[in-house]
């Protein structure tokens, strides 16, 4: 029993990170139709940055997440401008695109190899071994941190995309973009927009990441594979359903330690992935289109 | 009828358009125009470039060919999200709505261009007191409403703009003659209550000369016959072919 309530509690908390990996592809898939593959490289990339700040100049990680946000957010609207404009959208240009954003992540990861070697590195803070006690489980501190990060981010998001007419354009964009040129939405910048937040979630994603793990340039992979299984889950309704399906993900990994052998728990997610695409290919809880 | 007379530049003016779809020629040196607050109707069977024409004149599809002007000023070097800021505004063919969000947001979302966004409560008044059923709907998602409802907030919608001319595709398609009913009467109350210049695309010959000052029949692409609505209706071609009379 205490086996079972250690592990939902780690569940929950690993779904706070889960569905900070998954907002950034789902927000662009939502609204541009669009798998960005270069989200793996995002990832990894930010990671590294803020091992850099924190390694060279002495920020904490924590502190780092605006400089994060913005940097990773100038970094998407520069690589929508100047590469996805072009892209054929939708059905129709999905293999450019995934080719595309494909080699996009390619040329980060071995730039990262170029810059900081193969080598794991990981962020040490003063705090990074300190745990907190819930429901008498022990877990670490910096758990919980990205947990709580994660739930702004989610509440966040949500106003932004319902209670603002920037965030309700972005809505109105992604159900119907003609509709919107026909009001006087700039189609383009809002996909630009788009694109940038999305990016600099997944930087914020990193960094989160990079407070609990060690990384190295190939990481991002496992996660962008992860944050696709939770979109598929969550299908693209809201924010909302996006952080329900991460911890659909997080639960059945967590608990699948109790019946399988471990070598198999990193099947789980593929697993839940194929059975949701033939069982219920619009998401566990809803639609097709960013509502 | 207020003012079909010409002073000034017409509030549209399209001259000698051609658009194409990929190679498929759409629009072969189409030309129309409208007066202001003239009701105007272009009519003709499926496939004769009706949407086109209107889709060209939104912006929403580029001519390779000709020049469409907004109260004498060319539209061919404005963007297509600019043109609603000039007073331009359609209601698309099928409504269009934004189907996952709600009627409120559907419409607030219509005064989006700098010129409407201060006046989005006066707005809201206006289109509420002309579609009193929408007021009720307000927070229900727009993809669930019945067709009628859809196209009265599509024509909301437009509203929010605050257009000088108004442009409806198709707006009866689909509709139970009730409904087709109401939404002409619409049309008409625009016209004539606001003085708001129109121009109806439809299939529906007879209901939209009715309201019609002129029209023009368009046919593969070209304007096949023009007129008053007297004449069109009166013309014993016209009544053959989209009549049956």
């Amino acid at each position: 029993m205490e086996e079972v309530v250690r592990l939902g509690i780690s569940a929950v908390l690993l779904a706070g990170l889960y569905s900070v990996m998954a907002y950034g592809l789902g927000l662009i898939y939502g609204v541009l139709r669009i798998v960005n593959l270069a989200h793996a490289g995002v990832i990894m990339a930010a990671a590294y940055v803020t091992w850099l700040l924190h390694s060279r100049l002495g920020i904490d990680p924590y502190l780092a997440i605006p400089v994060i946000l913005v940097v990773f957010f100038i970094f998407g609207v520069l690589l929508y401008k100047g590469v996805v404009r072009f892209l054929p959208r939708g059905a129709a240009g999905g293999v450019q695109s995934l080719l595309l954003l494909f080699g996009i992540w390619l040329v980060m990861r071995n730039g990262a190899y170029l810059l900081f070697s193969g080598n794991d590195r990981a962020i040490r803070t003063e705090y990074s071994t300190h745990s907190i006690s819930i429901f008498g489980t022990s877990v670490a501190q910096s758990r919980v941190v990205v947990f709580v990060i994660a739930v702004l981010t989610l509440a966040a998001l949500h106003l932004f995309l319902t209670r603002t007419y920037t965030g309700k354009a972005i809505r109105a964009v992604a159900q119907n973009p003609d509709s919107g040129t026909i009001v006087g939405v700039n189609v383009e910048r809002f996909y630009a927009l788009t694109f940038g937040i999305g990016t600099s979630l997944g930087g914020l994603a990193g960094l989160l990441l990079a407070t609990i793990f060690a990384f190295n340039p190939t990481s991002g992979a496992v996660e962008l594979l992860k944050s696709f299984v939770v979109v598929v889950l969550g299908g693209l309704g809201s924010v909302v359903g996006i952080a329900l399906g991460a911890l659909v993900l997080a639960f059945a990994e967590s608990y699948a330690i109790l019946i399988l052998p471990s070598y198999l728990t990193a099947a789980v997610s593929f697993v839940l992935l194929v059975v949701v695409l033939v069982l219920r290919p619009g998401g566990l809880f809803g639609q097709r289109v960013l509502a | 009828m207020v003012n079909s007379g010409t002073q000034g530049p017409p509030v549209l003016d399209i001259e000698d358009i051609e658009v194409f779809y990929g190679d498929a020629q759409a629009l072969f040196g189409l030309s129309l125009n409208v007066q202001r607050g003239e009701v105007v109707t272009l009519v003709g069977s499926n496939g004769a470039g009706k949407t086109t024409t209107l889709r060209a004149t939104a912006g929403l599809q580029r001519p390779t060919k000709g020049d469409i002007r907004f109260e004498g000023k060319s539209l061919m070097k404005i963007r297509p999200h600019e043109r609603v800021e000039l007073g331009i505004t359609l209601v698309p063919e099928g409504r269009e709505l934004w189907p996952q969000m709600n009627v409120k947001e559907n419409l607030e979302l219509g005064a989006f261009c700098g010129r409407a966004r201060g006046h989005v409560a006066e707005s809201l008044d206006r289109v509420f007191s002309l579609f009193p059923h929408l007021k009720d709907r307000c927070n229900q998602m727009a993809g669930s409403l019945s067709g009628g409802e859809q196209q009265m907030c599509a024509i909301g919608r437009a509203l929010m703009s605050r257009p000088r001319l108004i442009m409806f595709d198709e707006p009866s398609l689909g509709l139970a003659p009730i409904l087709v009913s109401q939404v002409f009467d619409t049309i008409h109350r625009l016209h004539s209550e606001e003085g708001l210049t129109v121009l109806l695309v439809e299939q529906n010959l007879t209901k939209a000369l009715e309201i019609a000052d002129r029209g023009y029949v368009i046919e593969t692409g070209m304007i096949k016959t023009e007129g008053t609505s007297r004449q069109l209706l009166d013309d014993a071609s016209i009544r053959s072919a989209y009549l049956g009379i």
